[in-house]
Order: structure tokens, then C-alpha cells, then sequence
């Protein structure tokens, strides 16, 4: 659904980047970073990459996706746990009092440039 | 085998209309106009809240409303028989506002002579909290009929927002709807935010809401 929104701003992203870098049309991949807990799914940004970056400095260019796990800090044994295997739930302590200290990024992490 | 040149961004994609949204917000203070992006689920009950704060606050305060929908004038048709400052915004299709989007909505309403904007988002519990549109303070509608698990299954939404507004209370005793366990499933998320049960059909409960609104337009305005 806003997969495509995302990718959209993203290739806005890569443009303004490859001004300031003076890049060619020469990049090879771009690597992004999707939270676990972002309700983004990765697959749908790899099945519409090659559409949206069709006409663009990014066509012919492979999307490589990390994954950044979601991490809770528990209140209650100050433990760091992860939230989706543990079910939102400190495996330490049990408790379910607990912050996100990470999991809902959408980050451009690296432009990959082919130096032939 | 190529070689390759790495260069190194590590910036949120969602930079560009972070910084969007926070010069819009400037923009609003400069206009001394606070702004309210009010979401939630289709059928939850915004457009009749919106009927109710207007015939509560109209006197007191200069009010315009932004109606986002990705179809139809039904609900500014509903507004503009208040005699309030109404535009419909299409998204064509899009399933949230973003502070592009709402920056060319406050442009044609014009906020110079508006107090407080109240932005009714599209009727969506999922993209929309994904985006700042800009607004000063966020508010939510969770209605009785939806079910008190929502806020377990949409977390992000009810994390982001200042108040959430429990509507149509009225109804309480024929659903199977626990409104301390709701609540508590809430404050698990954003232990900050404020719960208001409400029911905007009897206006039980709107006196705290239309005082929590009446609180934030002097504030943005004082400092």
C-alpha cells in the first residue's frame, strides 16, 4: 500500500544525495533498514522497487533489505529484550512494562556506486 | 568482479517530511493558528465530534476544518452547514496526509483569521501515523463497537497521539467492551496520553475534551 509512497521518497532521497556527491548513473544497489516493528513489509518494497525506480538514476539497481530487530528496555530488571520473540513480554522478569528503544526505522543506510 | 564505492547515508526516509512538518509548524506559530490532525477508523464518530466542538467552541474561537477523504464532499458538506471555514481535501487515493499534503490545505483554506485548524485525516488506523503532517498535537477516535483490543493490533497510532477519545460510550452496555482494560492497554503503549470517554451523539463526557482544546490554542498562542 505505502510501500510505494515509501519507495517514491526514497528515490527523492538517492537524488538529492547523488547531486551533492556528484554521482554518475552508475549505482550498483542501495541498502535500506526496516524496523521489525514498522509495519513496513520488505517484501512489497522488493516487488515494487523495479517499477518505481524505472526511468530514474536508480533503474537497473538491486534493493538490499536489513532488518532492525525491535527491542524493548524492561522497566522493571532493566534487561534489553527482543520484543517479537518474546511476545512483548521480558523474558527475564516476565514483566510487561517496558519501552521500544528500537524497531520502527525506515533508514537509507548506503548508496553502493560500480567503480569499473 | 566490479569494485564498489560505499557511500554512507544512515538517515530515516521519513527525514525529508519530519523537517517538512516541523518548518510547517513554525509557519503556525508565525500565524498563531493551532493545528489538530484528528484520526482514526472509518465510522468512529470524527465528523459528528467535529458538530459538537464547533457548537461548543464557535463563539469562543475561530475555527477551520480540513476534510481529508480520498472520495466525496459528504463530510465538509456537513461542516459548511455550520456556517464554520470548511475545505475538502482529495487524496486521490492516497491513504494518509503528509505535511506537503496539509501545508496546500492550510494554503487554501487561509489560517490568518483561524485560531483552530482541525485537520480530519483519512479514516485509517494504519498509514497515517506513519506521517508528521505537521500538526501541533495529534488525537485519535476509538469507538465502542470497534473493540478494546484495537489498541494492541494498530500500537503505533495510539503511541503517537496526545488524546485519545473513547466515543459512542453510550453503547457500552451492549458490547463487550472493557474500557479500564482498553485503557490500560493504552497507557502500556504512551503512558502520556490523555483518555477522554465521550459519546458525541448524547455529548456525555465533551466538557474535558472542548477544555483540553481550549487549553492548547492558548498555549501555542502564549509561547
Amino acid at each position: 500500500m505505502h510501500e510505494i509512497t515509501l519507495l517514491v521518497q526514497l528515490v527523492k532521497m538517492v537524488e538529492r544525495e547523488a547531486k551533492a556527491n556528484s554521482l554518475a548513473n552508475n549505482i550498483d544497489s542501495i541498502v535500506v533498514q526496516v524496523g521489525q516493528l514498522s509495519e513496513i513489509v520488505p517484501k512489497y518494497l522488493t516487488d515494487y522497487y523495479s517499477n518505481v525506480v524505472d526511468g530514474t538514476l536508480l533503474s537497473g539497481s538491486k534493493l538490499m533489505i536489513e532488518t532492525i530487530p525491535g527491542n524493548g528496555l524492561c522497566h522493571h530488571c532493566e534487561k534489553v529484550f527482543r520484543i517479537v520473540k518474546h511476545k512483548g513480554k521480558c523474558p527475564i522478569c516476565q514483566a510487561d512494562d517496558w519501552e521500544m528503544l528500537s524497531g520502527q526505522e525506515f533508514i537509507l543506510k548506503e548508496i553502493r556506486i560500480r567503480e569499473d | 568482479m566490479s569494485e564498489f564505492k560505499i557511500i554512507e547515508i544512515k538517515r530515516s526516509i521519513f527525514e525529508d517530511n519530519d523537517q517538512d512538518a516541523e518548518q510547517l509548524r513554525q509557519e503556525l506559530k508565525s500565524s498563531q493558528t493551532f493545528l489538530l490532525n484528528l484520526m482514526s477508523s472509518p465510522g468512529s464518530g470524527k465528523t459528528t465530534t467535529l458538530m459538537r466542538t464547533i457548537e461548543a467552541l464557535h463563539n469562543e474561537i475561530k475555527i477551520g476544518i480540513m476534510e481529508a477523504d480520498i472520495d466525496s464532499a459528504v463530510d465538509a458538506v456537513t461542516i459548511a452547514s455550520t456556517g464554520t471555514k470548511v475545505i475538502q481535501l482529495h487524496t486521490g487515493g492516497m491513504c494518509h496526509l503528509d505535511a506537503d499534503m496539509t501545508r496546500q490545505g492550510i494554503l487554501e483554506m487561509g489560517v490568518e483569521d483561524v485560531e483552530l485548524a482541525i485537520l480530519e485525516n483519512v479514516g485509517n488506523l494504519v498509514c497515517p501515523a506513519e506521517f508528521d503532517t505537521g500538526a501541533v498535537k495529534n488525537a485519535m477516535i476509538l469507538s465502542v463497537p470497534e473493540g478494546d483490543d484495537k489498541p494492541l493490533k494498530y500500537p503505533l497510532m495510539f503511541s503517537i497521539c496526545d488524546v485519545l477519545l473513547i466515543n459512542k460510550v453510550d453503547v457500552l452496555p451492549y458490547f463487550d467492551f472493557d474500557l479500564e482494560k482498553c485503557k490500560e492497554y493504552v497507557k502500556k503503549i504512551n503512558s502520556n496520553i490523555q483518555i477522554i470517554p465521550i459519546s458525541s451523539k448524547t455529548g456525555e463526557g465533551m466538557d474535558k475534551w472542548f477544555d483540553w482544546l481550549r487549553e492548547q490554542v492558548v498555549n501555542w498562542n502564549q509561547f
